[in-house]
């Protein structure tokens, strides 16, 4: 139990997934995508124990896209994810009639930018054991 | 302005009319199109899109002000003068009151058809431009959050995103003095991004669902958020803030919204005072509301702009304070206060200071010396 788990970050903006990458970095290995394709292409290759998501990348929301495309997925449907985004409000008019935290991974979180690091890694730590919680029972 | 080509439809059942009106025109520089009943001149209307109607009031078949009227509907921004046959005032005015700019009676002269046509054309380039800058205006509050959020908070967030990490690694590392000037960079980066945040939810945040979740609020819990909040730029600016707060007065609403609206008026008080300055916040119940008021002693509101304060993006002269801002705090926090059945009024004596009252319906039961009991909470119905 003691190997380092690994995170998955997927951001367009590589110096925002950098400041996220460097808070990650003390306490997993971390890999980052700059869009969703890359991303699900590492997704497909290696095993990741958190995918931290954003929403609003390349022509518009891609990154609901990749979250729904994942819970669509029979291997990486239990992942965790995790969703950092620019706006909690623009969620809310992406999912009509939907709370503002939109549920479309079932163990999903939703941050949003800029997050402060303690919470960050708070955040993170709970869902991959909750995760885990989920897988050995 | 170079003038260019504007389509006239004369509609008239008299081709003795329509013939004098043609050759009036003969030669200008507008396209003219003519019809001798109703239904053919909505059919033009319909295909050739016209700039300017002329239509006879009295004829066979569809009357005149059944043509008006259905031009009118088939597109608001035509404009219809109307022929009066026999000037009668009343006629004229239910003509005007069914949406035409303006009459002409007959028998007219040239200039006087000519001076009419002017002035439709001028009336017409008015309505287009004014339907042109509304739409502009929607255009913009649509697109609003998008560019804002993207364009502008991605960067700051990325920038914060990046002085959380550094400002952690670099304790110890650099000096005291340096580490300092590195927290002021976040702390100002986090102020942008706060202003950042509350133009957009000025402009997008749709209050009415803060209705699902009212509770019971003691008005001094968001009093005192909003004081502290407001705390920092007091001190700075050496402006006291005294507060008389019944804390018995209870309203139904929403706390993180209230902070808000209260914040937003307090803060403007305090950013509006003059160095030393007093602020006033009182929250009382009476009469069934809860009302608090905001009173300083600050440069004051020119009458000028007191009726728009409370409109977005209106900002005002920055005057005497020299400090303008973005214009979003009050449209917002109207807003907020009229999703809680509220209103936010302001009186203020330019060079001398302002007062805001906020009155929002009381909640549960009375406060001793108020008389009866306050009304239930009515929550629909108000603004969406």
């Amino acid at each position: 139990m003691s190997e380092r788990k690994r995170v998955l970050i997927v951001d367009d903006d590589p110096d925002f997934a950098a400041g996220i990458r460097a808070i990650l970095d003390a306490q997993y290995d971390t890999a980052v995508m700059h869009n969703p394709e890359d991303g699900w292409d590492a997704l497909q290759k290696d095993h990741y124990d958190l995918l931290c998501l954003d929403i609003m990348m390349g022509r518009g929301a891609e990154g609901v896209m990749m979250a729904r495309k994942i819970r669509k997925d029979n291997v990486l449907r239990e992942m965790p994810v995790l969703i950092i985004t620019g706006l909690r409000e623009q969620i809310a008019f992406l999912f009509p009639g939907q709370a503002v935290h939109p549920g479309f991974v079932p163990v999903d979180e939703l941050m949003e930018k800029p997050v402060e690091p303690e919470l960050l890694l708070q955040k993170a730590a709970a869902l991959i054991a909750a995760s885990e919680a989920r897988k050995s029972r | 302005m170079t003038e260019q080509r504007r389509r006239i439809l004369l509609i008239d059942d008299e081709e003795v009319v329509l013939d004098s009106c043609l050759a009036i025109l003969e030669g200008s520089e507008h396209e003219v199109a003519l019809a001798s009943s109703g239904a053919e001149g909505l059919d033009t209307a319909r295909a050739w899109a016209p700039d300017l109607v002329f239509v006879d009031l009295k004829m066979p078949g569809m009357s005149g002000m059944q043509v008006l009227e259905e031009i009118r509907s088939l597109d608001p921004t035509v404009v219809c003068i109307v022929f009066t046959g026999f000037a009668t005032i009343a006629s004229a005015v239910e003509a005007m009151q069914h949406g035409a700019f303006d009459f002409l009676p007959k028998p007219f002269t040239p200039d006087e058809f000519r001076t009419m046509i002017r002035r439709g054309l001028e009336q017409r380039a008015l309505v287009v431009e004014r339907v042109a800058l509304r739409r502009e205006r929607e255009a913009l509050r649509e697109n609003f959050a998008a560019i804002v959020s993207h364009e502008l908070r991605s960067p700051l967030a990325a920038v914060q995103q990046n002085l959380f990490v550094t400002i952690t690694e670099l304790e110890g590392v650099v000096s005291e003095d340096q580490q300092r000037r590195l927290e002021r960079m976040s702390s100002r980066i986090g102020d942008l991004l706060a202003l950042v945040n509350r133009w957009l939810r000025g402009f997008t945040v749709d209050v009415a669902p803060l209705r699902d979740g009212f509770r019971p609020v003691a008005i001094s819990a968001p009093v005192a958020n909003a004081l502290e909040s407001a705390r920092t730029e007091a001190v700075r600016k050496a402006v006291e803030v005294v507060a008389e707060v019944d804390p018995a007065a209870t309203v139904l609403g929403d706390e993180g919204a209230l902070t808000e609206a209260v914040l937003n008026v307090v803060g403007n008080a305090v950013k509006y005072s003059r160095e030393g300055g007093t602020v006033v916040v009182s929250a009382v119940s009476r009469d069934g509301k809860v009302v608090i008021s905001v009173t300083d002693t600050g440069v004051g509101i020119p009458a000028a702009d007191l009726p728009r304060i409370f409109d977005a993006f209106y900002r005002g002269q920055a005057g005497e304070s020299g400090v303008a801002g973005a214009g979003i705090g009050l449209a917002l926090t109207r807003r907020i206060v009229e999703a809680h059945g509220g209103s936010i009024t302001a009186t203020s004596d330019p060079g001398r200071g302002s007062v805001f009252v906020i009155a929002l319906p009381a909640h549960g039961t009375p406060v001793p010396g108020t008389e009866g009991a306050p009304p239930e909470q009515v929550l629909e119905g108000e603004k969406g």
